[in-house]
């Protein structure tokens, strides 16, 4: 779309313009649904990211508020004197990294072994139900999850224990809550991550796989040669797109499966801007918090593309 | 031809949209434009933080006009013209409740009003569980109700600290004949109780509580019938009974026997420990360390609380207790354990069990177990003076009614506080019609049945409609007295009768300290009480040689998030007011 975008603004004439306007409007037109939305959901609300660096009432026009202390940067000064915030921090990159590391390459190997199978039928089934619990919301999932995993009364724990083991606490020790906060993402996500994979190979093109046959190659090779290769562009953008987020990260899955026992490890950005902004009320600390948030974001988006094209990929601009 | 016409609409809808675009526009520029003149009250409040002087001289003058104006306007305490107000009103999403916003209450409500001052009235209803954020939404959106109700004075306190509450003191004063049952009703404490001592402000006016009872342990009769024992007197004697439930379980739940929980408890222990950790609570305690450690209504810094900590540490590893109970969401999971006959004892308000009538615990195990299940208060829990302390709630400190600062119509709506505050409307609210929802027994006793459709009250005895009275009052505290163990529909009022007597049992009152507002509790309340439920929960569940090492680590983590500085501040406070006294004047 952009790329038509460009040539309508470098029209040659300017009845050029008019003649494509008039054959072209109704694209733009449906165009502009998107862009409303996000103009007005996305772009709007950035006037009131100066909350940030005032001291912020309910019932003040934002642009009246006055400046907060230090030059405005009361707020950032006190988040980052703030523990809970540190934590927070650091929890957030911890558990989006081990996210980044063992859930973004599921999906892939999932994508490439479902590629593989031969019978048609099956591997539709397989992918219908791997997808499945992608729509189920964070809080059933957390549900389900006590009933497997709690100590003594849990599904698999029971298990465990009847096989002699002892009882794991899967949800209530730091380290343990860690690893099924991670598998429990990794589960919820990857059949429908590997949709956009099964997209990007199904569009590799046949002649080069029936090449490689004629040269030899096994099912491994054409794999490393062909497929991986073929879908690297789709890997690389979703990688792009995943560290713009390495700050960010939805709020359900953490709010759903923290409890007291773990949160030092289970407080994340997301609910800590939640507890302390929404109900402590405490509007510009957390605006800051956010703003913060959005800038680091942007730091890691750039710098993944500016990698990415350094080694030669597209990247997404 | 078909595509054309799809476009047509496409484009007209994006047109439409650009057009609601435009004019979501500027209604957001709008405020900006128009809040000057909503401001300038509010531009005034803010002057009243100063500690200075000036800005009382100030506030009643900008508060006079309107009242010279107001007394004028009402004859025999009427309207000429209709006013309009909307009042807040609690949603409690019961399963086949009334209508919050309209029923035989609200209607007889709005009908009053209407007579008696000329006023309209509107309820606004907001959810019972979310209701500071939603409040906090309609007053950001201009939207907030004339007259609020909430639990929380920091929330209130917060907003005041914006400018978005209206000052009653002035208002209160000057319209003080035409509000007789307020004052009545209410008196200097209550109405005064959050007033300010430097610049005497009153953001909000707290309602009165009737009922004071609070927590109180409940165990299952039957079972100590089953095994031969005595309700224990002391904590010995309540830990040897939950042995004996755990001991047990094959004789009193057959089958069921794993899922035996001889002692119950909830994510919030604090709350559901509540007995035993006032009876670890230094009887001498001074008002000056009370009030120090007091900001946690579940006293997680008092010094003695550890102690009971550790005992429920060694009841939970001693398999006493309810196990994993920090991991359920909420208390759904348990109240099903309990209903289902599994729980042996449990702390909680003092008529828990009997509350919610078909649906009671009672009610429920008399279904599920047989008629001889039930719970029953009792008082085991003794301090090292031999009393079975227990906090009560104080006679205020209880829903407070605010105005925010979009209230036009401060007078109606003080006239509103006053109609609920007589005893007629307050008997009617809470006991409804004869024969409808409650019957008059022969002694005169008000007893409540449960009632249907229009007339079901959403909150036990409406307390969501009477927001300047909590607990049964029923217009004469003779006949409420009379009536108390009459007000649960299918319980024994025997049993009710037992749990409040034992509630009150040396209760302690909470003292008001009033010292201003404490600048190091604003907006850290929910950190604080997450962080607490942290500590409890933690402690409990943490084996016994980490315990003092959880527990440590826990309230260390909870004084310096903002636990340490309020304390600090409120010591401060206390010697600003008091110096060195160690208890209230």
């Amino acid at each position: 779309m952009s790329a038509e975008k460009n040539k309508v603004k470098t029209p040659k004439k300017k009845q050029n313009f008019g003649v494509y306007m008039k054959r072209y409007w109704q694209l733009y037109a449906m165009l502009a649904l998107p862009l409303i939305y996000l103009f007005v959901f996305k772009y709007l609300p950035m006037v009131y990211v100066q909350i940030a660096f005032k001291k912020y009432s309910i019932v003040q026009s934002v642009w009246k508020l006055p400046l907060a202390k230090n030059h405005g940067f009361e707020y950032f000064i006190k988040a980052f004197g703030n523990n809970d915030f540190r934590y927070a921090l650091r929890n957030t990159l911890t558990l989006n990294l081990l996210d980044l590391f063992f859930g973004f390459p599921a999906p892939i190997i999932f994508a490439l072994i479902l590629n593989e199978l031969c019978f048609q039928r099956y591997k539709k089934v397989v992918q219908t139900i791997t997808y499945m619990p992608h729509f189920l919301s964070w809080v059933i999932i957390y549900s389900l999850a006590l009933q497997l995993l709690t100590p003594e009364t849990g599904f698999i724990n029971m298990l465990i224990e009847a096989l002699g083991g002892t009882s794991v606490p899967f949800l209530n020790e730091p380290t343990h809550w860690i690893g099924s906060y991670i598998a429990f993402g990794i589960w919820q996500n990857f059949g429908w991550g590997s949709i956009i994979y099964l997209a990007a190979i199904s569009g590799i093109n046949p002649e080069l796989y029936e090449a490689a046959a004629v040269d030899g190659a096994g099912r491994f090779r054409k794999m490393w040669h062909i497929t991986l290769p073929g879908i690297r562009p789709t890997i690389v953008v979703l990688l792009i797109m995943n560290l713009g987020n390495i700050l960010g990260g939805g709020f359900d899955r953490p709010f759903a499966f923290q409890n007291n026992l773990v949160m030092k490890v289970a407080d994340v950005i997301a609910t800590y801007v939640y507890r302390v902004g929404i109900k402590g009320l405490q509007f510009s600390l957390t605006t800051a918090v956010g703003l913060f948030q959005s800038v680091v974001g942007v730091f890691f988006l750039l710098m993944a593309n500016w990698l990415s094209r350094k080694l030669g990929e597209r990247g997404i601009w | 031809m078909k595509k054309r016409i799809l476009s047509m609409l496409l484009a007209g809808s994006m047109v439409i949209s650009l057009a609601a675009c435009g004019g979501s526009g500027s209604t957001t520029t709008a405020p900006a434009a128009e809040t000057p003149a909503a401001e300038t009250p509010a531009a005034e409040t803010p002057a009243a933080e100063p500690k200075a002087e000036e800005p009382k001289a100030e506030e009643p003058a900008a508060a006079e006009e309107p009242a010279a104006e107001a007394t004028g306007e009402l004859t025999d305490g009427k309207f000429a013209e209709t006013r309009k107000i909307t009042v807040e009103v609690y949603d409690r999403g019961n399963d086949g409740g009334s209508d919050p916003e309209n029923n035989m209450y609200t209607e007889f409500i709005k009908k009053g009003m209407l007579e008696q001052h000329n006023v309209e009235v509107t309820f606004k209803k907001v959810p019972r569980w979310t209701e500071v954020d939603d409040i906090n939404n309609l007053l950001a959106s201009g939207q907030a109700p004339d007259i609020c109700v909430t639990y929380s004075y920091p929330t209130i306190l917060t907003y005041a600290d914006m400018g978005g509450v209206i000052d009653l003191a002035p208002l209160l004063d000057q319209y003080k004949s035409e509000l007789p049952n307020l004052w009545a009703w209410l008196g200097d404490e209550n109405i005064y109780w959050d007033k300010d001592p430097k610049t005497g402000t009153v953001w909000a006016v707290e309602g009165r509580r009737f009922e004071q009872q609070r927590i109180v342990t409940f165990v299952r009769q039957d079972w100590l019938d089953k095994l031969g024992l005595q309700a224990p007197t002391t904590t010995q004697e309540f830990e040897d009974m939950l042995v004996a439930f755990r001991d047990n379980a094959d004789t009193l739940l057959g089958a069921d026997a794993k899922k035996m929980v001889p002692f119950s408890i909830s994510k919030d222990v604090g709350w559901r420990a509540s007995n035993i950790i006032t009876s670890f609570m230094d009887p001498a305690i001074s008002d000056k360390d009370y009030y120090i450690n007091g900001f946690d209504d579940r006293m997680v810094t008092e010094p003695q609380t550890k102690e009971a900590v550790r005992l429920l540490n060694k009841w939970y590893n001693d398999g006493l207790m309810r196990k994993n109970f920090s991991l359920a969401p909420d208390d759904t999971e348990e109240d099903d354990m309990i209903k289902a006959g599994y729980v042996g004892a449990f702390q909680h308000n003092w008529d828990m069990p009997f509350r919610n009538g078909d649906d009671s615990y009672n009610a429920n195990l008399a279904r599920n177990v047989g008629p001889e299940a039930k719970f029953v208060a009792i008082d085991p829990f003794t301090n090292s003076d031999g009393k079975h302390a227990k906090w009560l709630y104080s006679t205020a400190g209880d829903r407070k009614s605010f105005f925010p600062i979009t209230n036009q119509e401060p007078l109606a709506s003080l006239l509103y506080l006053d109609f609920i505050s007589q005893p007629d409307v307050i008997k009617y609210l809470q006991i409804g019609d004869e024969g409808v929802t409650h019957d008059v027994l022969d002694s005169g006793a008000i007893q409540i049945k449960a009632a249907e459709g229009e007339a079901i009250q959403n909150s036990g005895k409406n307390i969501d409609m009477t927001i300047t009275c909590n607990g049964a009052y029923y217009g004469d505290a003779n006949l409420a007295a009379l009536s108390l163990s009459y007000g649960y529909s299918g319980i024994d009022p025997e049993l009710v009768d037992k749990a409040s007597k034992i509630a009150m049992t040396d209760g302690l009152t909470p003292k008001n300290v009033n010292v201003g507002s404490i600048e190091a509790e604003a907006g850290v309340g929910d950190t604080l009480s997450a962080k607490r439920d942290q500590a409890y929960d933690q402690a409990v569940e943490a084996s016994a040689a980490d315990f003092d090492k959880v527990w440590d680590a826990a309230i260390a983590d909870y004084l310096s998030s903002g636990g340490q500085a309020i304390m600090d501040e409120r010591a401060a406070k206390w010697a600003e007011y008091f110096g060195d006294a160690t208890m209230l004047p």
